[in-house]
């Protein structure tokens, strides 16, 4: 085995090549088929008049495009994307942390409360939205009775498209509330025990040392979580989907949602892809906006 | 830990805090539970029954309403589809998995950096974004409506790859180095010595994604029209349509939904400390 330099050092360089093929091919190659390549497709797909059916296919340039931003069912559905979100995110993080501040020291029966107020994260959407179909019923829904009861009027909540959405978002917060606790929890363990007693030797009470010192400390992980919280909001699909069908007329028609009927009921895939590409766009801005953030916050 | 809250308050106070958080902690378990308890307690229900809102409790429990489902309805059926079809994503996506982040942290080759930024900028993407693409690929492959279009659209988990990624650069690096001086291949270094380390993280991998599997809806919707291919949260919502006729039979539906969700509660109530793990672990990443 004579081997000049250069040829041991090409052989050092490529003998490995087959273990490291080995190692990533077996996601990779899914990763790129049903991913990588899906996304650029949908990009292209965003240029066409394809209407699923035809074999053939125009490129239309940015018409897709401008036709979305003529139509007022497109900045309706842009609109109640954002209703959906903050509506969702707000009481998601305050009682997420409400919770989590209140669990945080364990006490009899604290294990418990936490399994509770986590399952829903656990369970089908499908399932738990068709009981929460149920509880909605306009006339006979327990939501109601209980409405009565307290003395207030009975609302129509799925079945009319004052409340539709509302009803959605209460669904979306019973579910992802646990969620919140849970990151909130492991946030809270986190923050140096010495900080609040350094804190209650400068005379800090209770509310000061909430605002200076816990806020603060769990501040990344309140960002992590409005970020996810808004990319989920982006593709929430199963409870609209279950509950409203995305009406009535339209009131809790999300981008997502849009999206879906276009492709799957329409089949104007130009324009779907093109709703799509705009999703992804503001995801890889919410993405931007988290890597930014969490630079300037690694120093804590 | 009690003395950093050594507390200077009045007595008068404190139960007065204590009495705000217990009224909080409550209402917020009862908001929550009581969907899951109304389901199973309108499960049990007659027609008559169900609708009369003076009831509340079923007076002669209906436990014929549950054993029709489990007996007599597809419903057991798509939660076998269900159950296998995850069980194979999971295992198929905890070997890639496992390979890619192994690789990624222990392999030395010059496109690694590449690589990981590709992974990591599928991360967040909405995934409904590659839908429409995805579904012409599985045309184009013959399997529409079959349960290998189901397995090979999800054979990768990039929530995974992350996961042990994470915890395999926690790990001694000299550690692979050593286990491969012994002759020991690549292969065997990762399921011989770094899979049992991190086992924490695999456990936690396959929990969380078995379940995300199990109860996904959008895309399996998309891409099965038989029934006999319905895992259970298309199958259920099939079943709300067609057999609950959209609410005349809803003591069978909340029947169906409480075979559904409650094997899952309880699968939770003994895996529950592998989620919240997880979830814990996520952020320490990010705190």
């Amino acid at each position: 085995m004579n081997l000049s330099g250069t040829k041991r050092k090409f052989k050092k360089r490529y003998d490995r090549l087959p273990t490291v093929l080995l190692f990533i091919l077996p996601a990779l190659i899914p990763l790129v088929v049903f991913w990588i390549y899906p996304i650029c497709r949908s990009i292209y797909l965003s240029f066409t008049n394809w209407d699923f059916i035809s074999p053939t296919y125009k490129i239309v340039g940015f018409k897709n495009y401008l036709s979305l931003f003529k139509n007022p069912r497109f900045f309706e559905a842009l609109w109640h994307t954002v209703v959906f979100t903050a509506g969702t995110l707000i009481p998601t993080i305050v009682l997420g942390l409400v919770l989590a501040l209140l669990l945080v020291r364990s006490f009899r029966g604290s294990g418990i409360l936490k399994f509770i107020l986590f399952s829903p994260w656990i369970t089908p959407t499908v399932a738990i939205s068709i009981v929460w179909t149920w509880i909605f019923k306009a006339d006979g829904g327990i939501a109601n009775t209980i409405l009565t009861a307290l003395g207030a009027s009975p609302l129509k909540w799925i079945s009319s498209s004052d409340t539709a959405m509302l009803s959605v978002i209460i669904v979306t917060v019973w579910k992802s509330l646990g969620y919140a606790m849970i990151f909130y929890l492991s946030a809270l363990e986190k923050v140096p025990g010495e900080l609040y007693e350094a804190g209650a030797l400068d005379g800090a009470n209770k509310v000061q040392q909430f605002f200076d010192i816990t806020l603060p400390s769990i501040s990344p992980t309140t960002f992590f979580l409005m970020i996810i919280t808004m990319v989920n909001s982006l593709q929430a699909y199963d409870q609209i989907q279950v509950l409203t069908q995305g009406g009535p007329s339209g009131s809790t028609r999300t981008l997502l949602y849009m999206y879906y009927q276009l492709g799957f009921q329409e089949f104007n895939m130009g324009q779907a892809t093109a709703v799509a590409v705009i999703m992804i766009l503001l995801t890889v801005a919410l993405s931007v906006l988290q890597f930014k953030a969490s630079e300037k916050w690694v120093h804590y | 830990m009690n003395t950093r809250y050594s507390d200077k308050n009045p007595i008068g106070l404190r139960v007065l805090t204590t009495a705000g958080k217990v009224l909080i902690l409550g209402v917020a378990s009862v908001f929550t539970a009581f969907p899951f308890l109304w389901m199973v307690i309108s499960s049990l229900k007659t027609k008559a029954d169900i609708l009369n809102t003076d009831v509340f409790f079923p007076p002669d429990p209906q436990w014929q309403n549950i054993t029709g489902i489990l007996f007599d309805s597809p419903i057991p059926r798509y939660i076998f589809n269900s159950a296998w079809v995850s069980l194979v994503i999971v295992a198929i996506q905890i070997v890639s998995g496992a390979m890619l982040a192994y690789a990624l942290v222990f392999l030395k080759f010059r496109t690694r950096k590449i690589l990981f930024a590709i992974v990591m900028a599928t991360y967040m993407l909405p995934v409904a974004a590659t839908y429409i693409p995805s579904y012409i690929i599985l045309a184009d492959m013959g399997l529409l409506d079959s349960f290998g279009g189901l397995i090979i659209s999800s054979t990768v988990s990039i929530f995974g790859i992350f996961l042990l990624r994470q915890a395999f650069m926690q790990l001694p690096k000299g550690l692979v180095e050593a286990a491969r001086m012994d002759g020991a291949s690549h292969w065997r270094a990762l399921w011989g010595i770094v899979c049992p380390m991190t086992k924490a993280s695999f456990i936690t991998f396959g929990l969380m994604n078995f379940i995300s599997t199990y109860n996904n809806y959008m895309w399996p919707s998309l891409i099965t029209k038989t029934s006999d291919y319905f895992l259970v949260s298309q199958g259920l919502r099939a079943f709300f349509v067609r057999d609950g006729a959209y609410g005349t039979e809803w003591a069978l539906v909340m029947a169906a939904s409480a075979v559904v969700v409650i094997p899952l509660l309880i699968l939770f109530a003994f895996t529950q400390k592998w989620f919240i793990n997880g979830i814990g672990g996520e952020t320490g990443m990010k705190g």
